[in-house]
């Protein structure tokens, strides 16, 4: 059995290493724009995602709950301007879902910026927004992104799901490192970022139930910490988590005494914003998968369904 | 540099033997196989080890067919056996090997076959009645599959016991293979992945006989794949063959 207070030790950890390198999350105003001025977005996204999941699940000791804060305000205050990024990024890429993907997690926490919202309502309604080529799992993000937001999501959140790699539930042992994001990602989206396990098909939960334990294995094995980290998200949204005990061990122990979590094998060395370039994902996830894996452990303590 | 040599022309009457098996597999013809590697002209100790290493496989086309097996093979394969004793510190997985061996030369030695694996009255034998057939002594340490097992270590040492995967095989091994299915699709899943095709190979034998392996899983996909990978090395080839052979019901 794995023990509740090494999984919440590992999410304790990671925002301390996120908050003492919050600097980090950072934009490129001036970014090439072979590279692009939304490149920088994303992180701030998950950083605030995963903030709004601590909230959410409510198992953060205070002082989680205090870093998560302070880590939101930063980001919003200073690394988007209270907003005004987010719109400078929207009308520098006005094709782009990107900034509202980034808004979206704020706007849940009640920081609303109403150009961006009305922004999206004019982008929404463009048969360009839906005719975007992108991969099935990523067309899931969307369509899931559009219901959050309250738009019609087109397709349909179970007709995207069907057609990923996840939702086709593919011979198991074809996984490869980018087929298990996808699976992972696919899980988040169905779940809400695991607000909604029930949410999960029971196709695809058998599926999962079966399967994940060879995939914790092999990653484990290849010291994949971020996909590792990942995929224990995705066992703490499953109806029976296993909170698997070889694993969680694992990943404890590829922790760093600050926090940081490597996202492969060892700890990188170098420039301070490159190592974090690196590992700040990793390190999400490892908050991610903490917090998550925390509120299924207690809520079995408690004899109650999560 | 003997030691070396003997390895490697061992590995080589390995390979010749699985391939001889798996021809004899593919074409029905299952006469002679034994006599043609260890017959008069060939490398005798090599030859008798080589079968000993293949075990009860060596005469797989015969036990999946539960047919009649050519006399000089069975005392080829017989000899194979009484030369490669267990010793009392040898490995349970050497164990029953042989313990296999023993009763497959028993089962094949008698004239209507009674006590074959796959032959005819044994399908649903009691599985507690298998290790006491006669000739066939009694059944190795079944601990050493215990229960609690890992389905890692599980898929691991069943892969190796492969050769006793085959219809009604009843022992300890295929009643902890039937009793943990998922454990060992797991552990094909974690083979295929990590490209140790022998182990895959091994491991799909035992899952081609359990009547619950998920659909998901894709084991026919899975035995081609394998095969495709892997099927340079005759073992694999071996095993993928038998697997499907009684995936399709081909085996008796």
């Amino acid at each position: 059995m794995t023990s509740t207070r090494l999984v919440h030790g590992v999410g304790a950890n990671a925002l301390e290493w996120l908050y003492a390198h919050r600097e980090g999350f950072r934009l490129e105003v001036d970014a090439d724009p072979e590279v692009g001025f939304l490149e920088r977005f994303k992180p701030v996204g998950e950083l605030a995602m995963i903030c709004a999941v601590l909230f959410r699940e409510g198992v953060a000791g205070s002082r989680q709950a205090d870093l998560a804060r302070r880590l939101l305000d930063h980001a919003w205050l200073q690394t988007l301007d209270g907003g005004r990024m987010l719109v400078r990024g929207h009308r520098t890429e006005p094709a782009s879902p990107i900034p509202f993907e980034v808004y979206l997690p704020f706007r849940e926490l009640g920081r609303s910026v109403p150009e961006m919202d009305y922004a999206l309502g004019v982008c929404a309604r463009l048969r360009a927004w839906q005719a975007r080529e992108v991969a099935p799992v990523r067309r899931l993000g969307l369509s899931a992104f559009a219901a959050r937001f309250g738009l019609p999501p087109d397709p349909p959140v179970a007709q995207a799901a069907a057609q990923t790699w996840l939702g086709r539930t593919p011979e198991p042992w074809t996984v490869d490192g980018h087929t298990a994001y996808d699976v992972t990602h696919t899980v988040f989206h169905l779940t809400g970022w695991g607000e909604h396990p029930q949410d999960l098909p029971a196709d695809v939960a058998a599926y999962l139930t079966a399967w994940l334990p060879a995939w914790l294995d092999d990653w484990l094995d290849l010291r994949r910490w971020d996909l590792l980290g990942e995929l224990l998200c995705v066992d703490a949204c499953l109806p029976q988590p296993t909170l698997d005990p070889a694993a969680w061990r694992g990943f404890a122990a590829a922790q760093q005494d600050d926090g940081a979590m490597p996202a492969v094998r060892e700890m990188p060395h170098g420039d301070p914003s490159d190592v974090f370039d690196v590992v700040y994902h990793s390190t999400l996830v490892a908050a991610f998968a903490s917090v998550l894996a925390t509120s299924r452990s207690l809520s079995r303590l408690a004899g109650a369904a999560p | 540099m003997e030691q070396t040599g003997t390895s490697s022309r061992l590995t080589e009457a390995v390979q010749s033997l699985a391939a001889d098996v798996v021809s004899a597999l593919r074409s029905g013809d299952r006469s002679g196989v034994l006599c043609a590697t260890a017959g008069p002209g060939a490398d005798g100790d090599v030859a008798l080890a080589a079968i000993r290493v293949l075990a009860s496989d060596a005469l797989l086309p015969q036990v999946l067919a539960a047919g009649p097996a050519d006399p000089a093979d069975l005392d080829v394969f017989g000899r194979a056996v009484r030369a490669f004793p267990p010793a009392p510190h040898s490995s349970p997985a050497s164990c029953w090997s042989h313990w296999g061996m023993t009763r497959t030369l028993a089962a094949l030695s008698r004239p209507h076959l009674p006590d074959l694996p796959g032959g005819p009255g044994t399908a649903g034998e009691p599985a507690a009645r298998a290790g006491h057939r006669p000739g066939a002594g009694t059944e190795p340490d079944g601990a050493w599959l215990d229960d609690g097992m890992s389905w890692q270590d599980l898929t691991r040492r069943l892969a190796v016991l492969a050769p006793l995967a085959v219809p009604g095989s009843g022992c300890a091994p295929a009643r902890t293979a039937a009793a943990r299915t998922l454990d060992l699709a797991r552990g094909f899943v974690r083979a295929v992945r990590r490209r140790d095709w022998l182990q895959a190979a091994g491991a799909a034998r035992w899952l081609a006989l359990a009547p619950d392996v998920p659909a998901s899983l894709g084991l026919a996909g899975g035995l081609d794949f394998v095969q495709y990978m892997g099927g340079q090395d005759t073992r694999v080839l071996l095993h993928t063959d038998a697997a499907r052979l009684m995936l399709t019901g081909a085996a008796v």
